[in-house]
């Protein structure tokens, strides 16, 4: 047990702690018994699991069941489709000191983002004022309390057992707009935390299970989709109220003491289950890679301040360690610095939000906790995108970068499941989720309503080392990944679907391609004062292949205005359905007329008005490939070419296939003739290829002359300014003179925030 | 002359077995195996009842005639589906949108797995598609999901499509618009041209328009379901011909119907034949409501576990709660299926410890008929909860399916000791009876959660539980959850087949409406919103009747009930509930429909979720429609007293429970009467059941071969 002999005295004042102790005082005596013996509260050895494994398992059991089950129930009040259909909505059950025990199903980024949020109220001493109470609500989506971005709202109610608090229990959900610069959960416009829409930090929003009038007030006129709250709110005050009173039964049948015992226990079982299965699964040593993303601001499409009007690079190099005892450390060091956008990230939403990502392939079991936290060190640079050091970042879509750093380490993690010979659970990374189709205005029921299209839940997987990944399958942030019915999506969104294709060539190329993307064709219909933008990576594929795999490709947008359909439409003309398949060769304007189109790399736009009858391509990426393309067997390239999956120029000049089409257009490889042309290409690449030190010689005298585009010199030069180590290391790497190095400063673009803070008050 | 007098038969053709139930009017049942015969299933059919009838020593000529009635059910549409060996189908949708059946929705590269593999993304793999993307062909239109045209249907498009679908050699052709449950003008155009090029062609191809078939939103469920229809229904419709014929060649009187997933039995000859691919779970479920009605139970929770699985499903006021999206065999269909819940646990469940955490795991995957490895002649090397209950003593390793299989005791210690009981730190027996515990306590949580999450307590419902494995875990998962009343069917082996025998004839059809009518509504708006819900309701009763009258019955032999599904206005779940009233016309009945709703709300989501501001959106019109049909007879016996004859003791066993070994009596069910009083501790057991009444619990025979289990102190 983890409460110390010394401790029990009660203490005279009135306390919600565990015998007469404050939370605060708990909370640094989990912090301090875990630094001490590097075990979860001091747990050394589990006496009630060890002694009682079968009654352990039916408390887990049932304590799993039952939040599952809330998760379910409470799921169909709302009416969002991103929480109904998209299941974008965790419940999760924490200790009084605010470490997560069990978690829903769902988006469980929220382990410990929720977890955060009590802790901030632990350490601000919520216990004196404004108090914590049985039946007290609180609600935070704020980002500099752990939130990953303002559209997460939570739901945080304590569960008290005779006056102590014996846990709280979490629920949250993605709200569809925020109050934000622009309408859509996840809006681009945000360059400060003023900007991203109403944030609520740890406020005490109801007593005595009821919601007070000040907060609906207040709440209902700082968001746009008044609806859509109120019913997102009830979900997650249903589904806490079912888990609460799920505590409570539990206690009453097992006892309070084997409750609190058993809390800690399965913290600590998470801990050492996260071990165990690195040591099995993975080989010790370090691992390397990096994630780049593009961040396109300086462009007229993007309406931002001046300072903000930056083209530049989000950069994050990662090294994992993985030690023989089977701890581990996610080290990010070298990370660019935070930026006026809207992709920052708080370190909590940054290390839980992995969970998101090693549950789906490390530990893909109902044992997530933050026993997994206490098992893996992490280390961020301060005052890097994902530590920001001043509080007046904006974080509306911090998966933008959350999703580029994390697809690495996935990566990482292959080369060690290689190692160890578990080649189904290679894995070359995930696809960048976008593009997002948001935007807002009056919809088809003559309502103010915004979208955020949920499309994006069902992109490309990457490849494995013994097959392709899976076309339009899944998100890093979710595998049980859906795309909907396009019927549902015409109800939530006055957008008519004029297509809905798979992409080809989106997946990376390789022995085992990643899967392919797809895109759906939307027109605007029925709607009024309306506007959209796009979301995406565009000038930069975000993802590398794997082993001589090719990354999966980037984006683009196209949306046309002022178009001639209803006159085409009349006489039965021809205009656009259907995919984009070759970007390079556009189909689309030969059968449309319009006052103006946009096609370019520019996949990040902020709110641009559309009329009826405009077009927008909702275009949902790949993932990346493995092994080299050379080796991809005949029959699957075939298969591929006449499935709509690749184009045929590119059969020919990265697979070096060679075929035939037959009089019903289907395409034949000829499997000895591609051998032939494979050995061609394979000498081709050998007389193109030099010893890698001539090729160092070469780039380095390039970094001398600090040759590199403007963009590149200020991803790196954010990077040395906030480590020291990194930029040794990139000098001794490349051999550079000891005075060598990038500033901000040379580089002729805004520093606003690169050397004036402002740091939180509170 | 045999004493026993047939009633129902009720066939079961599996992919290698056709099992044949027979019961009789006292309940009780003798069961049939023969091979299938996939070129003529009438053939196996045959044969496998009368390998039934030989244990009642009677002959098929002598028993046919006497018979009530028959129910089929049989796993060749799903064989044809599962192994896609179904017609090559041509599928016609609107131009752009080719390829979204072959993407199939990505929740189908997941559907079915455990919760652990949906996690896990490198396990996940989609299903090949249907029909393939070289037999769809585009048309261009679009009309919106208010019903309006936004495009007008491009008319020439559409001949040169079928064209090439017929000239690809497809033997039928399916056609799926967007929104065509909302305005069906231009699907039906479609359809009507297909049918005009296929005659110039000189073809005979079947036509399938999604509207005329499952006019309901989703395309993707409403596509894969008419698909379905011509894929691997449609060809069914000839066996069904076939069986039907010989049956009555051998003096049967009756039609024989199928059981189909919304809990009816409907005709061969049924429109939306589809919906018969499942029928064999549900069986159980409506043999308990049938049950109910006789013994005047209207809330009932229904528990079945077999040897894979743990199938929970309620029956409320009388009826089923009914799934209108669910999904079969990893595809998301549009068919009425009766809701039930299952998690992998079942006897044949294997056993683990996990190796990272050192917890019990529990299935989801389990070794089936081929039980644990107690069999020596299962190849199973993992051990599985039959492997406990073995080694407990609950049950008898000779005794095993009446002898059939014989278990060994030995094998089965030998293994819970090295896998489970060593690593865990326990004794064998402590270990194999911390599994019962634990599976026991994650089907009685589960069981809760079932009847709580749909805003019921248990002390509202009676438990009935069935299923080969299901009596020996009753009392262990009723324990402490207060049912009004615990019963186990004295033939709760056959239960489902019991059940497939006592379903309605019944056909029900749906269709989407969006009846959208804001708080606090002017009277001419409920008006219209109540007469457009009308005319939903009499066209289905159009078609309803349509339906009985292919088998002889008239309108008036129609007993209807109405209902509608209903939601507050921008909500994406609604709740189905059965309309106060026949016809409705005036604001007084909207306002009976919206408190209707209301109360069922407030009981499924809690009061404080209740959002009348939001106003109401009605999502769909249901009308049910059923004749009178002969049902299976519910034994009635004299009640013979509280103590069983002595000819039902079979003596004591050894039975480890709670830490202690024990001595359980061991009776005889068949030979038990009605009103005998079982004390624990006991095990009452069958061929094909053991029930198994622990301390804290007794049970009495009633007059109708029910058990009711009750909780008493030790």
């Amino acid at each position: 047990m983890a409460i110390r002999e010394s401790d029990l005295a009660a203490k005279q004042t009135k306390t919600i702690g565990w015998n007469g102790k404050t939370l605060k005082e708990m909370r640094r005596e989990i912090d301090e018994l875990t630094k001490e013996t590097g075990y979860y509260a001091g747990l050394e050895k589990l006496p009630f699991k060890e002694s009682e494994p079968i009654r352990f398992e039916k408390i887990f059991a049932k304590l799993r069941g039952g939040v599952v089950h809330a998760r379910e129930t409470a799921k169909r009040v709302a009416a969002s489709p991103i929480v109904e259909q998209e299941g974008e909505l965790c419940f999760t059950l924490y200790t009084p000191e605010g470490d997560s025990v069990v978690t829903s199903t769902g988006i469980i980024i929220h382990v410990g983002t929720m977890g955060s949020a009590i802790k901030f109220m632990i350490e601000n001493d919520y216990e004196e004022n404004p108090g914590i109470e049985p039946g007290d609500i609180f609600c935070n989506n704020d980002c500099q309390v752990g939130n990953v971005h303002p559209c997460d709202v939570h739901t945080i109610v304590p569960i008290f057992w005779e006056g102590e608090v014996v846990g709280w229990v979490g629920g949250v959900t993605h709200v569809i707009d925020t109050g934000a610069t622009a309408p859509g959960s996840m809006c681009v416009g945000p360059v400060t935390r003023y900007d991203d829409g109403y944030q609520i930090a740890c406020r005490k929003i109801g007593r005595n299970d009821e919601l007070l009038r000040d907060w609906l007030v207040e709440s209902q006129r700082s968001i746009r989709t008044t609806k859509y709250w109120l019913l997102d709110e009830r979900t997650r005050v249903a589904g806490c109220h079912m888990i609460r009173d799920l505590v409570l039964s539990i206690i009453e049948e097992e006892g309070i003491d084997a409750y609190k015992q058993f809390i800690r226990e399965l913290i600590e079982e998470g801990r050492r289950g996260l071990i165990n299965r690195l040591k099995a699964m993975t080989v010790p040593g370090k691992y390397r890679q990096v994630a780049f993303v593009d961040v396109p601001y300086r462009h007229p499409d993007v309406d931002v301040p001046p300072y903000a009007k930056v083209d530049t690079i989000m950069h994050a190099p990662s090294e994992i360690t993985i030690n023989p005892d089977g701890s581990w450390e996610l080290s990010f060091d070298g990370a660019s610095r935070w930026g006026w956008h809207s992709y920052n990230a708080q370190p909590i939403a940054f290390t839980s939000g992995i969970w998101v990502m090693m549950t789906q392939t490390l530990i893909p079991n109902d044992r997530v906790n933050d026993g997994a936290v206490y098992a893996t060190q992490f280390v961020l640079p301060e005052g890097g995108w994902m530590k920001p050091d001043d509080i007046r970042t904006a974080h509306s879509y911090a998966w933008h970068f959350l999703v580029s750093a994390w697809s690495p380490l996935w990566r990482g993690l292959s080369r060690a499941y290689f190692s160890r010979g578990y080649l189904e659970e290679v894995n070359a990374g995930n696809a960048n989720t976008s593009n997002w189709l948001q935007g807002g205005g009056f919809n088809q029921y003559d309502t103010i309503h915004a979208v955020n299209s949920f499309e994006a839940a069902a992109e490309g997987t990457g490849a494995s080392a013994v097959r392709d990944g899976l076309d339009h399958a899944a998100a890093i942030w979710n595998p049980e990944g859906d795309m909907g019915d396009m019927e549902i999506w015409e109800l939530a969104e006055p957008l008519l679907y004029l297509g809905r294709s798979i992409k080809p060539n989106t997946g990376g190329y390789g022995k085992y391609r990643g899967g392919c993307g797809y895109e759906t064709l939307r027109m605007v219909w029925n709607a009024k004062d309306w506007t959209m933008f796009f979301m995406g990576n565009g000038y930069m594929s975000s993802d590398c292949g794997l082993m001589g795999g090719y990354p999966a490709a980037a984006g683009y947008r196209f949306e046309a205005h002022g178009t001639d359909l209803k006159e085409r439409f009349e006489k039965r003309l021809p205009f656009p359905q259907g995919g984009d398949p070759n970007p390079d060769d556009p189909q689309y304007e030969k059968v449309l007329e319009s006052k103006e189109i946009k096609r370019d790399k520019q996949a990040i736009t902020t709110e641009a008005i559309f009329e009826n009858y405009d077009l927008y391509l909702n275009y949902l990426r790949g993932g990346p490939g493995f092994g080299d393309p050379l080796e991809r067997k005949p029959e699957h390239i075939e298969a591929d070419l006449n499935g709509g999956y690749l184009l045929p120029e590119y059969a020919e000049k990265v697979y070096g296939a060679v075929f035939t089409r037959d009089e019903k257009g289907r395409y034949h490889v000829d499997p000895k003739k591609t051998e032939e042309r494979r050995k061609q290409i394979r000498q081709e690449r050998l007389k193109r290829g030099k010893p890698t030190r001539e090729w160092m010689k070469k780039e380095r005298e390039r970094i001398l002359r600090k040759e590199a585009a403007v963009q590149v010199q200020h991803m790196y030069a954010s990077s040395f300014s906030l480590s020291e180590k990194f930029l040794n290391e990139f000098r001794t790497f490349w051999n550079l003179p000891e005075s060598w190095v990038v500033t901000e400063e040379e580089l002729e673009v805004p520093t606003f925030g690169s050397k004036l803070k402002l740091t939180e008050s509170i | 002359m045999s004493q026993h007098k047939p009633q129902i038969l009720a066939i079961d053709a599996g992919g290698t077995m056709t099992d044949t139930f027979i019961i009789d009017d006292r309940g009780e049942f003798v069961v049939g195996k023969a091979q299938t015969t996939p070129e003529d299933e009438s053939v196996g059919l045959l044969n496998s009842a009368e390998d039934a009838l030989l244990y009642w020593g009677m002959t098929g000529e002598e028993a046919f005639p006497q018979m009530l009635t028959g129910v089929y059910s049989g796993t060749a549409m799903l064989n044809r589906l599962v192994s896609r060996k179904g017609r090559r189908v041509g599928l016609i949708v609107n131009k752009g949108m080719e390829d979204f059946h072959r993407m199939g929705r990505a929740v189908q590269s997941h559907l079915g797995y455990s919760y652990s593999d949906r996690l896990h993304l490198n396990t996940h793999h989609y299903d090949p598609p249907l029909v393939p993307r070289e037999w769809t062909r585009g048309v261009t239109e679009r009309v919106d999901m208010f019903g309006n045209v936004v495009i007008p249907l491009y008319e020439h498009e559409v001949e040169p499509a079928v064209r090439e679908l017929v000239e690809e050699g497809v033997e039928a052709i399916v056609i799926s618009l967007l929104h065509s449950y909302k305005n069906p003008v231009h699907e039906r155009r479609v359809r009507d041209i297909a049918r005009e090029t296929i005659q110039k062609m000189g073809k005979d191809i079947p036509v399938f328009a999604s509207v005329d078939y499952y006019p309901v939103r989703k395309e993707s469920h409403r596509t894969n379901t008419t698909i379905l229809e011509a894929y691997a229904a449609d060809p069914s419709r000839h066996t069904l011909e076939k069986v039907n014929q010989r049956l009555s060649e051998k003096g049967a009187k009756f039609d024989i119907r199928v059981m189909a997933s919304h809990g009816g039995t409907i005709s061969f000859r049924a429109n939306e034949l589809a919906r018969t691919l499942v029928s064999g779970p549900i069986g159980g479920v409506v043999g308990a409501k049938y049950l109910g009605e006789h013994l005047g139970i209207s809330n009932i929770a229904c528990s079945d576990i077999g040897g894979t699985s743990f199938d929970v499903a309620l029956i409320t006021q009388g009826d089923f709660t009914i799934n209108t999206s669910p999904d079969m065999a990893r595809l998301v269909l549009s068919l009425p299926l009766v809701s039930m819940d299952s998690i992998g646990a079942g006897t044949g469940s294997f056993v683990r410890v996990d190796p990272y955490t050192k917890s019990i795991v529990l299935g989801p995957d389990s070794a089936g008929y081929r039980v644990g490895v107690c069999n020596p002649n299962g190849g199973i090397d993992t051990i599985t909860v039959s492997d406990c209950h073995v080694v407990l003593g609950l049950i008898n390793p000779d005794n095993f399916l009446g002898g059939q299989v014989k278990l060994e005791r030995e094998r089965a210690y030998e293994a819970v000791k090295t896998q489970l009981a060593e690593p865990l730190g326990l004794s064998v027996e402590e270990a194999s009876y911390g599994v019962i515990e634990l599976l026991e306590s994650q089907l009685r949580n589960y069981l809760e959660s079932m009847i709580t999450g749909k805003g019921y307590s248990p002390t509202q419902f009676v438990c009935f539980s069935y299923g080969g494995g299901g009596p020996l875990h009753t009392a262990g998962y009723v324990k402490g959850l207060g049912f009004e009343d615990v019963l186990v069917p004295a033939w709760a082996a056959g239960f489902s087949a019991f059940g497939c025998g006592a379903a309605d004839f019944e056909y029900r059809y749906d269709m989407t409406l969006d009846i959208n009518v804001p708080d606090g509504a002017a009277e001419n708006q409920k008006t219209e919103a109540a007469s457009v819900l009308q005319r939903a309701w009499s066209e289905l009763q159009e078609k309803v009747t349509e339906e009985f009258v292919k088998n002889g019955f008239s309108r008036d032999d129609v007993r209807f009930r109405l209902f509608f599904r209903m939601q507050y206005q921008g909500q994406l779940n609604d709740l189905e509930i059965e309309s106060p009233l026949m016809h409705v016309e005036t604001v007084d009945h909207w306002d009976a429909l919206v408190n209707a709703f209301e109360e069922t709300y407030g009981r499924v989501y809690a009061k404080a979720a209740r959002s009348p501001e939001l106003g109401y959106t009605i999502t769909g019109a249901i009308v049910r429609g059923v004749v009178d049909i002969p049902k299976p007879k519910i034994p009635e016996e004299e009640l013979a007293g509280e103590e069983p004859p002595k000819e039902a003791y079979l003596g004591k066993r050894r039975v480890y429970w709670a830490g202690e070994w024990i001595e359980a009596d061991i009776w005889e069910m068949e030979a038990l009467k009605a009103g005998n009083r079982i004390k624990s501790f006991a095990i009452i057991e069958s061929p094909a059941t053991t029930f198994v009444v622990p301390f804290g619990f007794e049970t009495v025979l009633d007059s109708h071969r029910i058990f009711h289990l009750r909780e008493v102190s030790r």
